[in-house]
């Protein structure tokens, strides 16, 4: 009774292991087609999409090599600035961000109450809302280059990152840090030695939501960054798309590849913080 | 040690938010020189951005004055215009013509005393303002018709004499069609409706229609509603290319205009709508025989058309920022001058655009630009740009692309199409104009 | 004095100790987040709060003209269009990636082999950005539809479908991660308690599990309904709009349209002369999601407080 139990139990598991096999294929097919077609001739991905190159189509690395170079702005360039813009916003908003959210959880002044509660209500601002006025204000100021967009994003971004760091400093215990305080640290080295380590945590979830935030951004860097000079990934896969004459389909195939590429490497290495981090984030939110 | 902390941390977010602020400033002021101004180009045409390049950079090195020249990507010139127009060292020199008057127009300096505009060849290539001041010049004259591979069309058993109007180029193309199997190639090339290939329809095509309805009618300046009255002719060519070719129904819409290139360039059809500036295209990167081509008018059914030409034109215009700076301007004027003058110049724009409209233009090596000049001598008329006139063009080009597009994979009726056309032109009028 | 008190009592994990160091450099752990977020938030907001109210077409020359803005909004068919196609954009996708999302996390905590190599696929589609997955998914779309003679822009239907099929693609993966964390949060004793009693799997999943979770129903939900509104660059890259619904006086409805395509494309349509009706439309649009998200949490956090 109990035995046949059990391998009842083994049988529903192994149809649901195969039910998923199946499923997970089929997931991942979009993304082999691009693969598939990046190996192509331009006029194939149109007419024979499904197709697996055969010899009249396969076109070797010369896609690659074409989208590397092709139109007038090189690839490289792109996923440098997308590199760079993410790496520089998501340190400058978790650094900057969880110092605020100290202070204005330590410190119960009007100042930091209305900062709170601003960080709150932008949370619910779509980006539509500031997308003119914004790109303007950015301009002004020069913030439109990758070297100084950061401080755009801190500040579009800041809210989400407050009011999550804000509810972790709220949650843990005041004595700890008064201790410190009474052994004699100020309030940074409290913040860096005490705090911050604490935060951890919170800290890698804020920091995937800003990662994948940024990096995938497509209208704030186009609408406030110079277009001309600079791109990031998703505008120049865009400009591909979108230009007169010159679509060439078999390095836009490649060049999209060539982006999903880095993302997947970054998944697969921080797989478990990723995971880990969105459900904190959530579970916190 | 904890106020030096303190310090040192203030110091490095301080630096790193003022000192990227202040860096990119510097960059940005770096390029108007107060004293002999600079020039800041909004080009138009992608496919001669390095040639602008090179020759700001050449005009720089004689001169010493800066000259920027931005392109914007193929259709996004008005929206970057738009977002530079509005910022700190806004363009000095971009493209207005009758489409943007409407928007743009408040922002031409008036070019009547300018050199550059006295260099024009006929006054005609330039654009007046309901006050009478010239607020662009046409830079290049451009001609479209039906490109045409000769050995292909004999090949086929058919000769160019054959063609005089649309019903003798439906014949030979019905024909070459019918016995594309047998040939190995088809007759036109397959009528992309992507993006990057629908504006030789909405636009190029669509000029058809209108150029005989405003000549009709005696329209000379931006009208604020059309009859549509030659849409039936419009409808009779669209009908040809769709259907004399190997690409047809659904498959259109995602058809490229590298694909119909292609196709044209390894010799897989006859007939291909485009312009001059295909021609370095097709014998450079294809290796196309000059010999083998030749542009005949687009025939679309009308009464007389024997005597068409091909469509001659320009949408292409320059107009001077008159919010830029003082010293700005002037130097705008000089290098204009300079571009249409000097030996520099001149040599660039005749091998990048063809036939240019100044005194001192040299004669383009573009067979094409030739043959629309021989056209009109033989006593042909020429048939102008009429499509310039087109209120806020995407807008009515995407309506346009959408209906054809239902109508080309059978969801959708001619109607649609007509509605687009028509209706859709009076409402972009009022919005434009609103 | 009293007041003093009461105040510093409200501010309840003020603590002297900490508070008054920490309020002596506000400069350093305030001020740079809070510059920034005037720049890349407040001023824009109020800005453009400021010009809904006004005719403009580069932010420096504007005329005041009250509510004339909002009037245009509201007669603008093109978006009361995109405004209940984006309704029902959201209630379907709120409904179709829940439902898969919290499907695919219960079977993985099933302790079925594998669980954690599909989590990882099923994860992924997440971090490749709106634009790319729009253009993927066109590209599949149209190869299969145009055996079928048509296309991805040539039906509504396909359009609305396409873009639920694209977003239950990127957005299921995120979900589950989160009901993978609420399932493992269910207390284990509660579950046993339950099948002693007698329950079965489904009365279990009802009456114990799903109660349980509550929270993680709450955020989802959420996260989906906002995201649905919010949704631009797949939008954008799958139809823009595609395709047109001809109107016999000339203009076009775009039908597949959403809000947030919609006030991108009057700011920044070619005349340039609806500016001012975009940022109004703007403004409807963020009190829209504004209470949508206000609303929804409210409601279900109520509910889980009942249980």
């Amino acid at each position: 009774m109990r035995n046949t139990l059990k391998t009842r139990e083994d049988r529903r598991k192994m149809v649901l292991t195969v039910v998923f096999a199946v499923i997970c294929i089929i997931y991942v097919l979009p993304i082999l087609i691009v693969l598939i077609n990046s190996f192509k001739s331009n006029a194939a991905v149109n007419t024979e999409t499904f197709a697996l190159p055969n010899e009249d189509t396969f076109m070797g690395l010369q896609n690659y090599i074409k989208g590397m170079t092709f139109g007038s702005y090189p690839f490289i360039k792109a996923v440098f600035y997308s590199l760079f813009i993410t790496i520089v916003s998501s340190a400058l908003i978790l650094l900057c961000t969880s110092m605020a959210a100290w202070y204005v959880a330590r410190v119960g002044s009007l100042f930091s109450k209305i900062v709170y509660y601003l960080c709150v209500f932008s949370m619910v601002v779509p980006f539509q809302m500031v997308m003119f006025t914004l790109s303007r204000t950015a301009n002004k100021l020069h913030l439109d280059t990758p070297w100084t967009i950061p401080v755009v994003y801190l500040g579009f971004g800041a809210g989400l990152a407050v009011f999550m760091f804000a509810g972790f400093v709220k949650s843990i215990p005041l004595e700890i840090e008064e201790a410190a305080a009474i052994d004699g640290c100020g309030p940074l080295r409290t913040f860096f030695l005490v705090v911050l380590p604490m935060m951890k945590p919170t800290f890698i979830s804020v920091g995937v939501l800003e990662i994948m935030w940024v990096w995938n951004d497509f209208l704030l860097p186009f609408l406030v960054l110079d277009i001309n000079d600079y791109r990031t990934i998703p505008i120049v896969v865009q400009y591909l798309k979108g230009s007169y004459g010159q679509v060439d389909m078999g390095a836009t195939m490649a060049l999209i590849l060539l982006s999903i590429i880095p993302v997947i490497i970054f998944y697969l290495c921080c797989q478990k913080h990723i995971i880990k981090g969105v459900a904190a984030g959530a579970v916190k939110g | 040690m904890k106020k030096f902390l303190a310090l040192i941390l203030a110091l490095v977010m301080a630096l790193s938010l003022v000192a990227c602020g202040g860096n990119s400033g510097a960059q940005g002021e770096g390029d108007g020189d107060a004293a002999t101004g600079s020039v800041y180009y909004l080009n138009f045409k992608p496919e001669a951005e390095e040639a602008w390049q090179a020759l700001a950079k050449t005009y720089t090195d004689q001169t010493g004055v800066p000259v920027k020249v931005v392109t914007a990507a193929s259709g996004e010139y008005e929206t970057m215009l738009v977002s530079e127009m509005d910022k700190d060292g806004a363009p000095t020199l971009f493209q207005c013509n009758e489409g943007g008057v409407a928007t743009w127009g408040d922002f031409c300096y008036d070019l009547s005393d300018s050199a550059v505009y006295n260099e024009l060849a006929s006054k005609d290539y330039a654009l007046k303002n309901a006050d009478g001041e010239v607020i662009s010049i046409a830079y290049c004259l451009e001609t479209y018709g039906i490109i045409v591979n000769k050995a292909l069309l004999e090949q086929a058993g058919h000769s160019l004499n054959e063609i005089t109007d649309f019903d003798s180029l439906k014949a030979v193309a019905d024909d070459i069609h019918a016995r594309a199997g047998e040939l190995g190639f088809d007759a036109f090339t397959s009528a992309g409706l992507d993006g990057s290939s629908s504006w030789r329809f909405s636009g190029h095509l669509a000029n058809m229609p209108l150029f005989y309805e405003f000549r009709d009618d005696g329209v000379s300046s931006k009208p604020a509603t059309i009859k549509g009255t030659y849409l039936d002719n419009y409808k009779k060519v669209w009908d040809l290319y769709i259907t004399d070719s190997a690409t047809t129904g659904a498959a259109l819409l995602t058809a490229t205009g590298d694909q119909a290139e292609a196709e044209f360039g390894e010799g897989k059809a006859v007939f291909y709508q485009n312009g001059t500036w295909e021609y370095s295209n097709l014998t450079e990167k294809f290796g196309m025989n000059p010999d083998d081509l030749t542009m005949i008018p687009i025939y679309c059914g009308v009464e007389g058309e024997e005597k068409a030409g091909l469509c001659t034109g320009t949408e292409n215009y320059w107009s001077v920022n008159k919010n830029a700076k003082e010293e700005d301007i002037k130097a705008t004027l000089d290098f204009l001058y300079w571009v249409v003058t000097s030996e520099e110049g001149t040599s660039m724009m005749a091998e990048q655009f063809g036939a240019c409209p100044f005194n001192s233009s040299k004669a383009p090596s573009n067979p094409f630009s030739a043959l629309a000049n021989e056209y009109v001598a033989n006593g042909c008329y020429p048939v102008t740009w009429a499509f310039n006139y087109t209120p806020a063009v995407n807008d009515w080009r995407a309506a346009v692309v959408d209906a054809l597009s239902k109508y080309t994979a059978g969801d959708g009726s001619w109607d649609d199409v007509k509605t687009a056309f028509v209706e859709g032109w009076a409402t972009q009028y009022a919005n434009e104009n609103a | 004095m009293k007041q003093i008190k009461r105040k510093r009592d409200a501010a309840a994990l003020n603590s002297r100790l900490i508070r008054r160091p920490i309020q002596r450099m506000v400069w350093l752990f305030l001020l740079p987040t809070f510059a920034a977020f005037c720049i890349g938030f407040l001023y824009p907001f109020l800005q453009g709060v400021f010009l809904s109210f006004c005719k403009f077409k580069v932010i420096s020359q504007w005329d005041w003209v009250w509510f004339g803005n909002y009037i245009k909004a509201f007669s603008d068919s093109s978006f009361l269009h995109a405004f209940w196609f984006t309704a029902l954009f959201a209630f379907v996708s709120v409904l179709f990636i829940n439902t898969l999302a919290f499907a695919v996390a219960y079977a993985l905590t099933q302790g079925i082999k594998g669980s954690n190599l599909f989590r990882t696929v099923f994860f992924m589609p997440n971090l490749i950005g709106g634009i790319v997955l729009g253009y993927i998914w066109s590209m599949i779309f149209d190869g299969i539809l145009v055996k079928y003679n048509t296309s991805v822009v040539l039906n509504s239907k396909f359009g609305f479908w396409g873009l639920i099929i694209l977003i239950c693609w990127q957005q299921v993966g995120y979900m589950m991660i989160i009901y993978i964390a609420g399932l493992q949060a269910v207390p284990e004793d509660m579950l046993e308690a339950a099948r002693i009693d007698g329950a079965t799997r489904w009365q279990t999943l009802w009456k114990v599990t799903i109660p349980n979770m509550m929270s993680s129903f709450t955020i989802c939900i959420f996260l989906t309904l906002t995201n649905g509104f919010k949704l631009f660059d797949q939008n954008l890259a799958l139809t823009a709009g595609r395709p047109f619904l001809q109107q016999a006086d000339g203009s076009v409805i775009k039908t597949t349209e959403m809000l947030a395509l919609n006030i991108y494309n009057s700011f920044y349509s070619s005349s340039g002369n609806n500016r001012g009706t975009a940022q109004a439309k703007a403004v409807l649009f963020f009190v829209l999601v504004a209470a949508i998200g206000l609303i929804q949490l409210r409601s279900t956090r109520k509910k889980e407080v009942q249980q």
